[in-house]
């Protein structure tokens, strides 16, 4: 990180199927011990391998929208629009040309592009809906939130499988340390869509791959059959601490250090053997003048697949940082999971009584190889 | 300030492969736009567009068995590694950023349209496993070796030369001493059928800033650039083209497909890319623009840059005259094309100008390139949905 | 078509192409106006006006040529449902 600018965490919005609410229902939401994932009411699955699924509260998130202004806007970009919105008042930030946003997903916005083509397929050219085709390009989350908050920095959309949430925030503290914004609303958003969540649990990817064992979400444990996939939208307000201080903001931690890299294998794959020798877990350690001993804890992105779990393992102990902990229970396999653990890690800091030098890693890893690492301390 | 350079350069465009060919066509105004058929158009509007040819399709060396936009991408950037002539060492811990939209959604329409009209599963499902605009950083980081961060970014027009910026700003900030960045998009359904469905195209080859314009020309394509620390490009002996001095990343924030009016949110990319680049509105010759052709998108942008260089004050031309709107490879494309103008003092023009827009007070280069001697020039992206980039490239 | 059918249509067209809430749909008139700006309109845009002209022509078979400025007759459903009675005749 530049020794000139520090990243700080000023507040946070979240919808998911544990509930929707900023940095107060956030940590109550972390505290309690339930697990959202039930079966999906939203579609039938009757007939299709896998059935479960954590499910956003729909009447939940309506109630957040004007319907006049939300009128335009598909289901993922309702999600985005609250849970960015939600950010930008616990914190608290300004809008302008000094606030950036970044939106992490893994499969945007399917829902319309479907809509879209079945217009012509039934009716021909005229049944095109030229409305729906601009969310048929995944930055469309991005462009309706950044007329929501009033983001005028930069704006960017990053696709990625299983960390597109981490990669946000390692892109926004980039940003910020980098001087391309004061603060940079950063996060990540899917929604559970029939057709996506019907091609996934056929292709295997959803728990029970391959029909064996009970359908459920177990990272890491020896019994781990698969993703269980979730929904919903989380956003963390980074922020420039001098700029942060200046303008009286709750400060709820440092983002220490934010790295990511790649480790080359096939594209879907996870070769539980693979090591990776340019490790941003250890660089993000280096950038902190930290040794791996000061990693008190570790989230990690393991969400029940068997061989990234596996990986991700291997990665972290060839590392010699501690075992991870998983957030995929409790919230499903969406792009908004990274967030969700910075926040946890966040948590973490301000609620257990650590000394203060101990800092949270919050890692992630994808089959095809992308590799993040974020270190998260006190705010001093 | 840590200077970096483009070292290598790589391209696949509508005239062919390979940035000499890419160049050839821009210096000789050939317009590339001409009637689909890559996919159906019966019943639309507009049925033109700039497409790589199907033999020069057929000629590069990734499978047919993979995606279009794939093939287009690795074939572009396997060039411009080449042609930085970099070890595998330099390689292994180079950044990849990849700017990116449709992915491999032509062919998973094709599977779409043939499961929806047979009413029967169509065995081409596997077209869904490289449909995300990510497919390409996947495809790519893993056939090339490449151990950096790697990140896709979907900014819709701006993504390629979002790609350059964020590259940039890695090799500013140390995390890597070079990246390997650029964008990529093959024509698709849902694109040919959106922008017809907006009115956005023309039914004749695009004319940006002239008077009668009616719309832009989409396009296919792919480009990539090294971009490399400067001392470490001179201690492998590499080679420069040029320098990426600076990039401004702005959003207006106003609406999901109008500029804003005012031309605000162009001018400050333009400005913080001047401003990073430690060079003034009077140091530019030129301006590769965004240039759409659609009537607002010239209208504002010739705002914007009244607004920052001052009416008649600077030289400018459209590159999606001649390729068409490539989408999320238009912004490499034309950092591509700004670099080759800046190394050959030749302006490419803009095709199919006959006469300038009175609102739009500049020279707008008509027709045929013109040789000019240049010390910076800048390129504007400025994408759907108000994301705008412009980088600011010097000698 | 009379003038009443045609605003049923177009008021199904504003809900099923355009998003508006039926119940909304159900109360608006031939004075309800439609542009943003006017006070109390749908405050439709430049994007829903695209929407609608398509919507229309494949309802009505009327070709809306972009080079016309139709403004004054996309002020309100009266307006545009003459419009369209206009051009239908």
């Amino acid at each position: 990180m530049s020794a000139s600018r520090r990243v700080v965490v000023t507040g946070m919005g979240s919808v998911s199927a544990g509930g929707i609410g900023g940095t107060a229902v956030v940590a109550q939401i972390l505290a309690g011990a339930t697990s959202p994932i039930r079966p999906v009411r939203a579609f039938e699955t009757a007939g299709w391998p896998s059935r479960l699924g954590a499910e956003v509260d729909d009447a939940a998130l309506e109630g957040l929208l004007d319907p006049g202004a939300a009128r335009r806007l598909s289901r993922i970009c309702r999600l985005t629009v609250v849970a960015s919105r939600l950010a930008v008042e616990d914190s608290g930030v300004p809008r302008g040309p000094a606030l950036g946003l970044v939106v992490g997903t893994e499969h945007g916005d399917f829902r319309s592009s479907e809509e879209f083509v079945t217009g012509y397929l039934k009716r021909g050219p005229s049944g095109l809906s030229p409305m729906i085709f601009p969310s048929t390009v995944m930055n469309s989350m991005a462009a309706v939130a950044a007329i929501e908050i009033g983001a005028r920095g930069p704006s960017i959309t990053v696709n990625q499988a299983t960390v597109a949430g981490d990669l946000a925030v390692a892109r926004a503290a980039a940003l910020v340390r980098d001087g391309r914004a004061l603060a940079v609303v950063a996060g990540g958003v899917d929604e559970m869509f029939a057709h996506v969540y019907r091609r996934l649990s056929e292709m295997g990817m959803l728990s029970p791959a391959a029909g064996r064992g009970t359908e459920g979400c177990r990272p890491y444990e020896p019994d781990h059959n698969g993703v269980v996939l979730g929904e919903g939208a989380t956003f963390l307000v980074l922020e420039d601490l001098e700029s942060a201080r200046a303008r009286g903001a709750v400060v709820h931690a440092e983002i220490r250090s934010a790295a990511w890299g790649n480790v080359p294998v096939a594209p879907h794959t996870a070769p539980r053997r693979r090591r990776d020798l340019h490790s941003p877990a250890l660089r993000a350690l280096v950038s902190a003048g930290a040794a791996p001993s000061a990693v008190g804890t570790c989230y990690g992105s393991g969400n029940g697949d068997p061989a990234l779990d596996d990986w991700e393992l291997g990665l972290l102990a060839a590392d010699r940082l501690p075992e991870p902990r998983s957030l995929a229970s409790r919230f499903g396999q969406h792009g908004g999971l990274g967030a969700l653990r910075v926040a946890a890690a966040l948590d973490r800091l301000n609620k257990v009584a650590l000394s203060p030098t101990t800092l949270v890693m919050v890692h992630g890893l994808a089959r095809g190889g992308c590799r993040t690492a974020l270190l998260i301390g006190r705010a001093a | 300030m840590t200077r970096v350079v483009v070292s290598g350069l790589g391209v696949v465009s509508p005239y062919g492969t390979g940035a000499k060919t890419f160049w050839t066509g821009l210096a000789s105004g050939t317009c590339a736009i001409r009637p689909l058929t890559a996919i159906d158009t019966e019943g639309f509007r507009s049925r033109i567009g700039a497409e790589v040819p199907a033999d020069v399709l057929a000629s590069l060396g990734p499978s047919r068995r993979r995606a279009r936009a794939d093939r287009l991408a690795m074939a572009a950037a396997r060039e411009a590694l080449a042609d930085a002539d970099l070890s595998p060492t330099d390689r292994a811990c180079a950044g990849l950023f990849v700017g990116a939209v449709g992915g491999g959604m032509l062919e998973a329409e094709a599977w779409y349209w043939e499961e929806t009209r047979t009413g029967r599963p169509s065995p081409r499902i596997g077209a869904l496993r490289a449909i995300l605009p990510s497919t390409h950083a996947e495809t790519l980081s893993s056939r090339l070796g490449l151990c950096g961060p790697k990140e896709t970014v979907v900014m819709a027009c701006a993504s390629g030369a979002a790609s350059l910026a964020l590259g940039l700003d890695l090799i500013r900030s140390g995390a890597a001493p070079l990246a390997l960045c650029g964008g990529v998009d093959a024509l698709t359904r849902v694109c040919f059928m959106g922008f017809n469905a907006l009115r956005l195209l023309d039914l004749e080859p695009c004319r940006p800033f002239d008077r009668d314009r009616k719309g832009m020309s989409i396009g296919e394509g792919a480009a990539f650039v090294v971009l490399e620390e400067a001392g470490h490009c001179r201690a492998r002996g590499g080679r420069a083209y040029a320098e990426l001095r600076g990039a401004g990343m702005t959003t207006d924030a106003h609406h999901v497909t109008s500029p804003e009016p005012s031309a605000d949110g162009m001018v400050r990319a333009i400005e913080e890319a001047l401003t990073a680049a430690g060079r003034a509105p009077g140091d530019v010759g030129y301006v590769n623009a965004h240039g759409t052709g659609t009537p607002q998108n010239d209208r504002v942008e010739a705002l914007a840059l009244a607004r920052v260089f001052g009416p008649g004050r600077v030289l400018l031309s459209s590159t999606k005259s001649l390729v068409g709107h490539t989408m999320a490879a238009a912004g490499s494309l034309e950092a591509v094309a700004s670099v080759l103008t800046l190394q050959h003092g030749l302006v490419p023009p803009t095709a199919n100008l006959r006469v300038t827009d009175p609102e739009v007070p500049f020279d707008c280069v008509p027709e045929t390139a013109r040789a000019v001697e240049l010390d910076a020039v800048l390129s504007n992206s400025f994408g759907f949905g108000g994301q705008n980039v412009s980088l600011v490239f010097g000698r | 078509m009379t003038q009443k059918e045609i605003l049923d249509e177009l008021k199904a067209i504003i809900v099923e192409r355009l998003k508006f809430d039926p119940r909304r749909a159900a109360e608006m008139t031939l004075d309800t106006t439609l542009p943003k700006g006017i006070e109390g309109s749908l405050g439709l845009d430049s994007l829903d006006f695209i929407e609608l002209s398509v919507a229309m022509e494949e309802r009505f078979g009327i070709v809306i040529d972009e080079g016309q400025d139709l403004a004054d007759e996309f002020r309100s459903f009266d307006s545009l449902s003459r419009w369209i009675l206009s051009k239908t005749a």
